[in-house]
């Protein structure tokens, strides 16, 4: 009996180490990347360590290529935006599935859902006659509304989920001492799912920061562009490969959704697992 | 008219519920129809007709061609590998993650030092952008720098010198489902981490006494309770997985020898390398409607069974 | 409280018409502004302009680090001459660049200018976009382009694409490589059987930290540019792709070629499934002893490593078969679109000022190697490419059929179905007519 608990206590941990090992070390071998020079990491059999560590390609970043600045600026710009506006949409939404029943709401949540399943790319030839129409092509306003409206179906059940933990009772009283439709919902309501608002606000985010179909798409101008498309851009060109450059580029590129998350992973986890678990 | 009173009242609360109500869901649907539902809908209506990149400069709208978009789409063997290539990707990128983010969250739930601090560390290629999963893909993968390639060959004692996971069309999708892996475990992990924390520790503890089997207690007391999660994670995975692009675009184009042309490439390809819209518009067409009866079906088949 | 009710049905009455007007632009973008391909025909302008223009140059090049540099320099020669014309860069990645100024000329607004390779015209010929060189520059400028290389560039007799210099596919290969496998490093192959004798010496070797030195590389990867370097395999085995009038015609010529493709990888000579910038990156390393690119290509090289230019040397494409090694011929040229009065004039001058020995020699000679194309550039030609130097005059034309960036792509999957996929040629090849036909079709 001890002897089956040792071995199978062992193979918990081998097992454990093995996944973490698949999901941590690529991270590992790109930092370690971004620290060789060119030669170096075009060595085979590869170094586990920086032989000669350098930061070359940090400063090549920082100084030569200022667009990089540029996309970064923007995808922080447009992703901050839309996680907002999709916050605020989906608490108006969210508040009115969760409270009023009438027989529309399963044909709104039925095109909610089959819309967040139809795939950028269907929408792509469309939606760009469409924007047209609108004046919103290559413009950060554009992309910040298409982004939100892909976003929403989600963020909208996520949001009404929580909404659905906050109990009626509360809202009553409010509306028997005279508080308006709208001051019930922003000044009793809203301040109780805050961690729901938190939830969509960072999910929202990080998808907005992760989109590339869409910028493709919808900007046309250098100084618009957002960062994955201007990575795809610049840095995997046709002429050549820096390799040590491109894993730089990883690294800077995803240092803030690492910082986010950690920040604020307390409410992140909690607010999907919600979500999910109710959605 | 006073008798009226209280029933007008309530009606006029009523219908002021409903204005409200839909007040409040007017810019969702608005944003919702505008950016989503009326280009799928405009897409549909295309991949019925010719529609090139002329027709695109000119603004003319496309010319109905008696399903010639379809029957070409078969007729050259285009769409089937493509279905099944995407099926393929879909259904074993969803089981493996489903097993792994199961046994991933089983261990972190059991009592192991540091399981917090491991839980929040795990997470971190969920937060990579896909693009930058990607390349740091391609870089493990290199054919003749990368990692992977000295891996294979130091546990293969140099018999497989030459490993090369992209350059292979019998291997090449496999090693964007590692990828898709990568990114996407976490996020099953920390649901289904969280479903597990849900179950009622007091029944398993009944159970235990009672002499149940840890597999036992497993089949009949977590797996049940569980439920609801399991089926929102996994059909979260599958529209993901079904949908994936940037990374078949960035890391083999949908190639070699065409084995990674899912439906996703193949419509991106018709539609923007070929310059045939119409084209394109018929396969996203043709995957919607593969996407819409998958997702039907998970239901269906997860409904029938009992919940609790 | 009755306040609120009528705001909000108000609101909604005002999202329904919202709604009801995008609705209908989604369906009918017919309101979208016609193409404005009314300039003057019959013959550039002549005129003068000096008002304020803003010339429109879709440019992919600017943004790869290797042509930056040459680019910012002709802007500002080019303004500095033309006080009153600003260029605008329009860019978007090289694979993107097409669909880009097709998009933006969908919404109305049209690029003067388009630096683009020659397989891109059929693209912006089919959506009406290019116009006639003819028709935009002036006829004494247009009468010293190398004939050959000219009618590499028409479509229907016309010029739709005006070239800064061509290229074919060269051989370039390593002397040191080369000296170290005791093959006479001024002697390069000159036919694929010598290429062969040559490749069993190299074979096997490594490079000093110990990594293998392929012996012979051909891109396979799926970019449509690699179809040009395949079609260019043909070519030297003296077969035939297409026919003038973009048919498909598959000759012996083009079934030793894929014979060939096939040895080389099935002997281990030709990394796989590479693209061309894979093949610069393992060459610049000094891990690929011989290989076909474009001859600009060399700037890749020599950005991975300063020192490629001491061991590199350029050859004639190899022949094979009954062929006498011609390649097909490539280049970097200039799509115009007429938008007219001083825009159609701004992009004439600018197209005349870049493709002048005084803007592209250095370019030429010190940035990326490349052939000359016209009878005042006939000095330009760099040093590296002398021994290459008929390259170009000896290549020959790929017929610029309408699906030629799909076919092109086609020729990749060919190649990797009897490379990686291994399968056997005459089976693949069958694959790639249905395949192809279906294209040509269109």
């Amino acid at each position: 009996m001890k002897r089956r608990q040792t071995l199978s206590a062992i193979l918990k941990y081998f097992v454990l180490a093995v996944i973490l090992l698949f999901l941590l070390f690529p991270l590992y071998w790109v930092l370690i990347t971004s620290f060789k020079t060119n030669m170096e990491a075009y060595a085979f059999p590869p170094s586990f360590l920086p032989q000669a560590p350098t930061v070359e390609s940090y400063i090549k970043l920082f100084t030569e290529n200022n667009e990089f600045f540029i996309y970064y600026k923007n995808n922080f710009i447009i992703s901050g935006v839309s996680a907002a506006l999709t916050v605020l949409v989906a608490l108006l939404s969210g508040y009115a599935l969760s409270r009023f029943h009438f027989r529309w709401n399963a044909w709104i949540v039925a095109a909610f859902m089959s819309a967040q399943m139809f795939p950028m790319i269907s929408r792509l030839i469309s939606l760009y006659g469409l924007m047209r129409g609108m004046k919103l092509i290559n413009t950060h306003a554009g992309l910040t509304l298409a982004l939100t409206a892909a976003m929403l179906p989600f963020s909208i059940m996520l949001m009404s989920s929580f909404f659905d933990s906050v109990p009626v009772a509360v809202e009553e009283s409010a509306r028997i001492d005279g508080a308006s439709r709208f001051g019930v919902l922003f000044r009793i309501v809203v301040p109780l799912v805050k961690p729901g608002i938190l939830a969509v606000g960072i999910y929202s985010f990080l998808l907005a920061w992760d989109d590339y179909l869409h910028a493709a798409t919808l900007i046309q101008t250098d100084s618009l562009r957002t960062l994955s498309i201007g990575i795809a851009l610049r840095y995997l060109g046709e002429l050549s490969y820096d390799w040590s450059l491109i894993n730089t580029i990883s690294i800077v590129g995803t240092i803030p959704m690492l910082l986010l998350f950690f920040f604020f992973q307390k409410y992140m986890v909690k607010g999907l697992v919600a979500g999910a678990v109710k959605g | 008219m006073p008798k009226a009173m209280t029933s007008t009242r309530r009606i006029k609360s009523a219908t002021g519920d409903k204005i409200f109500s839909l007040g409040l869901l007017a810019p969702a649907i608005l944003l919702t129809f505008v950016f989503i539902l009326v280009p799928v809908i405009d897409s549909v209506i295309k991949s019925f007709t010719e529609y090139k990149i002329k027709n695109v400069i000119s603004g003319a709208p496309g010319t109905w061609n008696n399903f010639e978009n379809y029957i070409k789409l078969f007729q050259n063997d285009k769409l089937m590998p493509a279905i099944i290539t995407t099926f393929v990707f879909v259904f074993a990128v969803v089981i493996s993650q489903f097993l792994i983010g199961f046994i991933l969250a089983v261990i972190l739930d059991s009592k192991i030092r540091g399981s917090r601090f491991l839980r929040s560390i795990m997470m971190m290629p969920w937060v990579v952008p896909t693009m930058i999963s990607g390349m740091v893909w391609l870089w493990l993968y290199q054919p003749q720098y990368g990692l992977l390639r000295y891996l294979v060959q130091v546990v293969t004692g140099g018999s497989v010198a030459d490993f090369a996971i992209l350059n292979n069309p019998n291997t090449a999708l496999l090693g964007i489902g590692i990828a898709a892996l990568w990114k996407q475990v976490p996020l099953t992990t920390l649901l289904l981490l969280a479903g597990l924390q849900s179950v009622p520790s007091d029944m398993l503890e009944a159970a235990t006494v009672d002499g149940a089997s840890a597999l036992r207690r497993f089949v009949s007391i977590v797996i049940p309770y569980m439920m609801s999660v399991i089926k929102v994670t996994v059909s979260m995975s599958i529209i993901e997985n079904f949908k994936q692009f940037p990374l078949f675009w960035t890391m083999t184009g949908g190639g070699p020898d065409g084995a990674t042309t899912t439906l996703a490439i193949l419509s991106y390809r018709e539609a923007f390398v070929s310059n045939d819209l119409g084209s394109g518009a018929a396969v996203t067409t043709v995957w919607m409607l593969l996407m819409i009866l998958v997702v039907f079906a998970y239901n269906k088949i997860f409904k029938a069974e009992p919940m609790d | 409280m009755k306040k609120h009710m009528k705001l909000t049905a108000a609101a909604l009455a005002a999202a329904m018409a919202f709604s009801m007007t995008a609705c209908s632009g989604g369906t009918d973008t017919a309101s979208g502004s016609q193409a404005s391909g009314t300039g003057e025909t019959g013959g550039a302008s002549q005129e003068e302009y000096t008002e304020e223009v803003t010339l429109k140059v879709a440019n992919y090049a600017i943004l790869e680090s290797g042509y930056t540099e040459f680019w910012e320099g002709v802007k500002a020669g080019f303004e500095e001459k033309y006080p009153n014309v600003t260029i605008e860069w329009v860019t978007a990645p090289y694979g993107e660049i097409t669909n880009q100024v097709i998009n933006m000329a969908g919404g109305g607004d049209m690029v003067d200018v388009i630096f683009s390779e020659l397989i891109w015209i059929p693209t912006f010929v089919e959506a009406g976009l290019a116009a006639p060189a003819e028709e935009m520059l002036d006829a004494d400028f247009l009468a010293d382009f190398y004939p050959n290389v000219l009618e590499a560039h028409q479509v229907d007799g016309q010029t739709y694409g005006v070239p800064l210099y061509a290229s074919s596919c060269v051989l370039y290969y390593n002397k040191d490589i080369f000296e170290a496998a005791g093959l006479d490093p001024n002697t390069p192959p000159t036919t694929y059987d010598e290429m062969l004798q040559m490749a069993e010496k190299i074979d096997g070797m490594t490079t000093a930290d110990g990594n293998k030195i392929y012996a012979f590389g051909v891109p396979t990867a799926s970019v449509a540019v690699v179809g040009s370097f395949l079609n260019s395999v043909v070519y030297n085995y003296g077969g035939t792709v297409l026919t003038e009038d973009g048919s498909l015609a598959i000759d012996d010529g083009f079934k030793q070629a894929f014979d060939m493709i096939k040895l080389l990888d099935d002997k281990g000579y030709n990394p796989q499934n590479c693209k061309p910038k894979d093949l610069r990156n393992l060459f610049a390393l000094g891990q690929l002893a011989m290989y076909y690119d474009q001859s600009w290509g060399f700037n890749g090289v020599s950005s991975i490593n300063p020192d490629a230019a001491n061991f590199t040397a350029s050859a004639m494409p190899l022949k094979g078969g009954d062929g006498d090694g011609a390649g097909t011929l490539q280049s970097h040229c200039f799509v115009m679109v007429n938008n007219g009065g001083a825009r159609a004039w701004a992009a004439k001058e600018f197209v005349q000022y870049v493709i002048t020995p005084e803007v592209l020699n250095d370019y030429m000679n010190n940035i990326t190697p490349a052939y000359p194309v016209k009878n005042d550039m006939a000095d330009c030609m760099p040093e590296l490419l002398a021994p290459s130097a008929d390259a170009t005059t000896q290549a020959k034309p790929v017929p610029l059929v309408a699906a030629l960036n799909d076919f092109n792509l086609e020729l990749c999957t060919l190649a990797q179905a009897v490379t990686v996929s291994d399968k056997d040629v005459d089976t693949a090849i069958a694959d790639f007519e249905t395949s192809a036909n279906a294209i040509l079709a269109g």
